[in-house]
């Protein structure tokens, strides 16, 4: 079990595309951290980086005390002492189970009788006891990836990589191997780096998680600061689904561009830290509450069921709007009145959230008035 | 045959199905769908029946009846079978090892020059087999310059062609590209992430190679063994060529021989008893394989592509290494028959004022030559289109429609693959008298059928079964009738495959030995035989002006359909 440690690590592509840009990450012993992002953020390039497929153009990387890629110099993928499940388990058809589990223990030199003790501790561990013989070709999908856990697990690596490990998976089963994979986790007090598509997965299995977006490190802050609190306009709309309305925003609160929606600034926090009046609020869906009036000024565009309450889109004089309060049930084409418990508010930044390509003089197009990219967040919860 | 797919139908076509079977009065327009797959069905049945069962079949029958089987203890039929068999296996292995290693290199190594390598290393496939004998003759024969120096240097040749030896030599060479193609297939299909983890389980990337996508390889490793050696096991070109002035007999020409001199009573029967037994070898070859098949292992999808292996300081040298060799092999023996073109007779010196054109003005004006590439193309054109229909047909069928006859037709068409051309011109021999088609050149397109239809069906086999059938039913839903969503959907997207795979057909035809010289009446010499007379008659410098002709030929063409369809 080791502690991991970016250092403005970059990896910059032959045409000049930044695949990570300046990536700082600790990453704690026994510490399960989740990478998000959107597809093309750099998550999965981050992961084969730390695996040592990929060598950064430029910073280090260090798992425990040893630098294992740092400019010129990357120790190779067998010699970091990892453990890494991928997306398709990988599991090597030739060869069985027990054989498929004991290869990380014969290629660290372990003895016959110590393999097959671990190799049968190993499948114990999954919940695979007596598969040694199987070939893998009669194994289901589930039974796969759990010998690929084995397999990574059985030789105590320092690191254990997930590459989307479970996003193969049919959604029962992958609920169940997620807290099978946590518990064995924490058993272990294994160091797991899990890259995943899904956000709520990631929310739901780390300690800490890590949102990426364009190579850039977005936000790193466990999954309640990440909700509570989130870093930037791109964090909310990401994590949380939150809808963005450019407005103003003076002593009184907040009052939308083109929108008649004003909100009294004892529900918005984070005020004190802008000082221009031009912003942007971010509205959480779990934060709008939907009241059925039949003369709202909103309407219910669509409604999915959702187990604590509907997940609502409504229609709000040319914005849409999503609410997720709970126990709120709602049928399309209801009109509602719409009202916000409370709402972040950041520094508008004129240019789109989107990543910015290149890394050099990033301020150059954005908005004239300077204000430190640090000092434009903070959100605090306003009683309804 | 054509009933029993009806009652298997999807069940999107219920009604129809029902109606059908129990034989009640559908409205017409539902009947009439419904006949029209069966007559298709039937029709793809009857000329798979007509080209591959009734040869095999009469091959058989006479093989069984006949009274050939004494000579088989005969010990020239023995020695011949002796070196046919251990020819065939030796460059199978040869060609494996070969094109594993050249896959291996090319596709997985950082070797420099990969792309240009990979093209040059196929090219022995794009020529003749016995164009290559040729070629190889006026580079390494007794009397080439390479020996003559050598003889006068250091009292004998360096390496004479002529005998066994040069045989298998030339069988692997000419076969090592149908390996490499299996084998790097297979590569591709291997996963990355198999590799990526034993990596991260701690082995190097060389090791990683080794344990984990080697063994994966070993299927198509056995497999391309099994086609290789069954095709080597009866060419005609290159014993003939290289073997027999050594006395180095094989089956087939062994065969040639006992038809072309008539000193046996029964000549058929003598060789179609030699069929039968090539003809269960080569069975045994297919079910070994198939028996492996079963056992084949299951590759998911494939993540990523592979890393490279670094040569590292090794990888200058093996490029150097693997360019010298390529060229030697590909290159060096076209400049030689090139040479031995321009040249008008054999040992003569290159100068300024040997160089003639004589020697192609003499082949292509000798007794039979134009008759010969006519006939070769007129037989080649007809084999593409009869071949790229048939294939169309059987291919869609088999993939787009469910029966339990399916697998039958597509094993059958594709068996003759698996059977010497020797055998199917036997076979040819056999039934010709009895169909009128004796001494006629429609013998040998009947024979070119029989053999290359397979290339058509495979073609466009594969394409369409990678296709979910979701193209037909959006089209069924949309209200095509079955026939018609067939035609619409699956033979459309078919017929780019059918036709490439009737172009190889047509481009193999045209240079076509083996079927042509066995198969030889009057008047129906195609261009193989016309060069292989040259040759014979010892006009080695007119043979090597046509061999180069079309070795360029070839070269240009199979290049050409080779780049379009990717």
């Amino acid at each position: 079990m080791s502690s991991v440690a970016l250092e403005s690590v970059s990896l910059s592509y032959p045409g000049g595309h930044l695949g990570l840009a300046d990536v700082d990450l600790q990453i704690g012993d026994g510490e399960f951290v989740a990478l998000v992002g959107p597809s093309g953020s750099g998550k999965t390039t981050l992961l084969r980086t730390v695996a040592g497929f990929i060598t950064p153009t430029a910073g280090t990387v260090r798992i425990g005390d040893a630098v294992v890629a740092s400019p010129g110099r990357s120790v190779e993928p067998e010699r970091r002492g990892l453990g890494m499940v991928f997306q398709q388990h990988a599991v090597w058809p030739h060869w069985s189970v027990g054989r498929n589990i004991e290869y990380p223990l014969r290629r660290a030199g372990v003895s016959r009788d110590e393999r097959r003790r671990r190799v049968t501790e190993a499948l114990d561990l999954v919940g695979l006891a007596g598969a040694e013989r199987r070939n893998p070709a009669t194994l289901s999908g589930g039974q796969r990836q759990r010998v690929a856990i084995a397999r990574a697990i059985v030789a105590r690596p320092r690191v254990l990589l997930l590459d989307e490990a479970l996003s193969a998976l049919d959604e029962p089963l992958r609920d169940r191997l997620r807290l099978e994979l946590r518990a064995l986790t924490r058993d272990l007090g294994l160091t797991v780096v899990h890259v995943t598509h899904d956000r709520s997965e990631a929310l739901a299995l780390a300690d800490r998680v890590v949102v990426l977006d364009g190579g850039r490190v977005q936000q790193v802050g466990t999954p309640a600061e990440l909700l509570e609190d989130p870093a930037s306009v791109f964090v909310a709309k990401f994590v949380s689904d939150a809808a963005i309305l450019p407005g103003s925003l003076d002593a009184a609160g907040f009052r939308a561009d083109g929108h008649p929606l004003v909100l009294d600034r004892s529900r918005i926090e984070g005020a004190q830290h802008v000082r221009d009046s031009a912003v942007e609020l971010a509205v959480q869906p779990e934060h709008v509450r939907a009241i059925p009036d039949a003369t709202g000024t909103a309407i219910v565009a669509s409604s999915l069921f959702g187990r604590g309450g509907d997940d609502l889109v409504l229609e709000w004089n040319g914005l849409e709007v999503r609410s997720r309060a709970q126990g709120a049930r709602c049928a399309a084409g209801t009109r509602v009145c719409v009202e916000i418990e409370r709402a972040s508010v950041f520094r508008r930044a004129d240019t789109d959230s989107d990543a910015p390509d290149t890394a050099a003089g990033a301020s150059t197009t954005n908005s004239g008035t300077a204000g430190s990219a640090s000092a434009r967040r903070r959100t605090v919860s306003v009683g309804a | 045959m054509a009933s029993s797919s009806n009652t298997l139908a999807r069940p999107l076509a219920g009604p129809t199905d029902s109606g059908r079977a129990r034989g009640a009065s559908a409205d017409s327009p539902t009947r009439a769908r419904y006949n029209g797959l069966g007559a298709v069905r039937v029709a793809m049945w009857s000329a798979v029946a007509a080209l591959i069962l009734v040869p095999i079949a009469s091959i058989l029958a006479l093989a069984v009846t006949g009274s050939g089987w004494s000579t088989l203890a005969d010990p020239d039929v023995l020695e011949a079978a002796g070196n046919s068999l251990v020819s065939a296996a030796v460059s199978g292995a040869l060609a494996v090892v070969v094109g594993s290693a050249l896959a291996l290199l090319l596709e997985r190594t950082d070797l420099p020059g990969r792309r240009a390598l990979r093209l040059l290393a196929l090219s022995p496939m794009l020529m003749p087999p016995f164009v290559g004998a040729i070629a190889w003759l006026s580079l390494l024969g007794p009397s080439a310059t390479v020996n003559t120096f050598w003889t006068q240097r250091f009292g004998a040749p360096l390496w004479n062609l002529y005998g066994g030896d040069g045989v298998i030599f030339l069988l692997t060479l000419h076969s090592y590209p149908i390996a490499m193609i299996i084998v790097t297939a297979a590569l591709r299909r291997v996963p990355a992430d198999l590799e990526q983890a034993a990596r991260i389980a701690g082995s190097s990337a060389p090791r990683a190679l080794w344990e984990v996508t080697t063994p994966l390889l070993r299927p198509a490793m056995l497999s391309s063994f099994t086609l290789i050696a069954v095709s080597n096991l009866a060419d005609f070109g290159i014993p003939s060529i290289i073997g027999l002035p050594q006395r180095y007999v094989t089956l087939s020409t062994l065969v040639y021989r006992t038809l072309q001199s008539g000193t046996a009573d029964d000549p058929l029967a003598v060789v179609s008893a030699i069929g039968f037994v090539l003809l269960v070898i080569a069975l045994l070859g297919v079910l070994v394989d198939l028996l492996r098949a079963r056992t084949r292992v299951e590759l998911d999808a494939q993540a990523g592509a592979p890393a490279l292996l670094p040569l590292g300081r090794a990888r200058v040298p093996v490029g150097v290494l693997t360019a010298v060799a390529v060229l030697a092999v590909t290159v060096l023996p076209l400049i030689t028959l090139a040479i031995q073109s321009l040249l008008p007779a054999p040992g003569v010196p290159l100068s300024a004022e040997t160089v003639t054109l004589a020697s192609f003005e003499r082949a292509l004006t000798a007794s039979g030559t134009l008759t010969g590439i006519g006939n070769s193309l007129m037989l080649a054109a007809l084999a593409g289109l009869i071949c790229g229909v048939l294939g169309l047909g059987i291919g869609t069928i088999v993939t787009r429609t469910r029966a339990r006859s399916n697998s039958a037709l597509l094993g059958l068409s594709l068996l003759p693959q698996a059977i010497p051309g020797l055998v199917i011109a036997v076979a040819w021999l056999v039934i010709a008298p009895r169909i009128g088609l004796y001494n006629t050149p429609w013998l040998i397109l009947c024979a070119y059928l029989t053999s290359f239809l397979a290339l058509v069906v495979q073609s466009v086999h594969a394409p369409l079964s990678a296709t979910p059938t979701t193209a037909e039913e959006a089209a069924r839903i949309s209200g095509a009738s079955r026939l018609r969503a067939l035609w619409d959907i699956s033979c459309r997207m078919a017929v780019p495959a059918a036709i490439s795979g009737a172009i190889l057909v047509a481009l193999t035809a045209v240079r076509e030995l083996t079927l042509s010289v066995l198969l030889l009446s009057p008047g129906s010499q195609t261009l193989g035989v016309v060069i292989f007379n040259l040759q014979q008659a010892g006009a080695y410098n007119a043979s090597s002006a046509l061999s180069l002709i079309v070795a360029l030929v070839g070269l240009a063409g199979l290049g050409l359909t080779a780049r379009t369809p990717r």
